[in-house]
């Protein structure tokens, strides 16, 4: 499988819930000791790519092997983006958006 | 009473307390501003948190640092620490050596600054030695890069007592009142924990680990009483130069004393204070510096963890260790507690060393970036990960003193008030 280079959207009480109601509780994953969070993947050039719209993110080589850093605003756009396509898969949408402005 | 400080050598105090007697020695001195980087290293000197440097370096201690990483003399000492400056300064100020001149500090007096020699050092080969790479994105390297072309050697006189601002203000203790401290509460045996994060619970069970191990052969039975305890765990947070995305100071220092004042370490054996200093992130040599100013601090153990004072891919994981092994225990008065990581394991269904649980394929490492990722999405994390209550102290010195985030941005950098600040004399 070709690497990813991941988002990680980490989910409360209220968003879970809302996710379980509509059936999309199985785009998340568990994670340290029970917390829920939505990896949405990204290619190696998406990365890129976000990483240069939001300089002040980071690809956390070293530990995670994710992008990190990105503002809450964002990732809340990405969840609702994810939300409503029913699907993971919705970077290039994304990235497309923010370069429309 | 003379105190013994590293290298089994007396602690250096060089304060001039008495503001009229200040006064009196820096009539008449040329003045030459320090930055807040040669500020901060001034402070560190005087008070003797370097013991037993008295002042900057000079060239024959920066050279023996780089090769052979101990001063002249051979104390073991990790990391130059050194005042640039421009030639351009040098004739404006008209330094030379043998001079004696005022640092200043915002304008106001600092400390006496007696100039033995004016040197230059090949910085690349200072980087290199220090560091182990010639990378400018390093951030240490990127420091001694942007340092200027001379540097002067000399010693240091405080004239000036810095004033620390709150919240900072009950954690900031010398080195002799950090030992008076372990006097009143009578603690033969204190393990440091050094930090620059808000503690999740791995962090917790490390120092709860350390404690341990530094405690050993110990009698225990006295400590079936609060307030008997005769061993502490000193959470010795650094305060110094930030890079956006770092946590503020105020959330980790504040955060690191809620873990007592919450009761997950008892009143009698945890203690949170801070030291000056700007993470050079030498990872190997920056833990044998560590291990110099915290016996200076007159700690016995200190503990290491996973990349201690690391950053990027640089350095192995455990490299600091081995570094540590390599130095005779003659040479460096106190004793290293080499901690593995604690981790969640779903199966125990708790934190777990991962030396010790044997659910190997399923344990959930604790990883701080992936913690601050959960703190940036603002999602209350699981106690058995991060306690509640640290949570909210976190979230409140976002909203106090962080202009709504925990972590360092850009308003924090050009807003934020300095920790400390030099008053008029």
């Amino acid at each position: 499988m070709a690497e990813t280079f991941p988002i990680n959207i980490w989910i409360n009480e209220e968003r879970f819930k809302a996710l379980q109601q509509a059936g999309l509780a199985g785009l998340l994953k568990e994670e340290l000791a029970g917390m829920k969070v939505m990896i949405v993947p990204c290619t190696e050039p998406q990365r890129d790519k976000v990483l240069k719209l939001f300089p002040m993110a980071k690809y956390d080589a070293a530990t995670t092997k994710s992008i990190e850093l990105l503002p809450k605003q964002v990732k809340d756009k990405l969840y609702e983006l994810a939300v409503k396509r029913k699907t993971l898969s919705v970077m290039d949408e994304f990235i497309k958006a923010v370069e429309k402005g | 009473m003379k105190l013994i400080g590293h290298g089994g050598k007396p602690l250096v105090e060089r304060v001039i307390a008495d503001k009229a007697e200040a006064r009196k020695k820096i009539k008449g001195m040329k003045e030459v501003p320090a930055n807040r980087q040669m500020a901060t290293e001034a402070i560190g000197i005087a008070y003797g948190f370097f013991s037993p440097i008295q002042g900057f370096m000079k060239k024959a201690d920066v050279d023996a640092t780089c090769k052979k990483m101990e001063l002249a003399d051979g104390t073991v000492w990790s990391i130059p620490i050194v005042y640039d400056i421009s030639d351009k300064e040098i004739a404006d100020y008209g330094i030379k050596a043998g001079s004696t001149v005022l640092l200043t500090c915002e304008g106001n007096p600092l400390a006496i600054f007696e100039i033995e020699e004016i040197f230059t050092y090949n910085k690349e080969k200072m980087a290199e030695a220090v560091y182990g790479t010639k990378e400018e994105k390093h951030p240490g390297v990127a420091r001694t890069y942007a340092y200027k072309d001379k540097f002067l050697g000399g010693k240091i006189t405080l004239v000036n007592e810095p004033k620390v601002r709150e919240p900072f203000t009950p954690y900031f203790l010398t080195p002799r009142q950090h030992r008076a401290k372990f006097a009143e509460k009578k603690w033969k045996r204190i393990v440091a924990h050094q930090t620059r994060n808000v503690p999740h619970s791995g962090h917790e069970w490390l120092m709860k680990h350390a404690y341990i191990a530094a405690h050993g052969d110990m009698p225990v039975e006295q400590m079936e009483s609060m307030g008997k305890a005769i061993s502490g765990v000193l959470v010795n947070c650094i305060v110094g130069e930030k890079r956006a995305g770092d946590y503020i100071d105020e959330a980790i220092v504040l955060t690191q004393d809620e873990l007592r004042k919450s009761g997950y370490f008892r009143e009698d054996i945890h203690m949170v204070t801070m030291t000056f200093w700007d993470m050079r992130y030498a990872g190997p040599r920056e833990s044998v510096h560590h291990s110099i100013i915290r016996t200076n601090l007159g700690l016995t153990h200190h503990m290491f963890g996973r990349d201690h004072a690391g950053v990027g891919t640089y350095y192995h994981s455990y490299q600091a260790h081995h570094l540590l092994m390599s130095i005779p225990k003659e040479k460096l008065n106190i004793t290293p507690i080499y901690v593995l990581e604690w981790a969640y394991c779903p199966h125990c269904g708790e934190v777990t060393c991962i030396g010790l649980c044997g659910h190997w394929k399923e344990l959930q490492k604790f990883s701080g970036t992936k913690i601050r990722s959960i703190i940036m999405d603002e999602v209350k994390p699981t106690r058995l990960i991060f306690r509640p209550e640290v949570f909210d102290v976190v979230m409140d010195s976002a909203k106090k003193y962080g202009f709504g985030s925990p972590f360092v941005t850009k308003e924090y950098l050009a807003k934020a008030a300095p920790a400390f600040r030099i008053d008029p004399l």
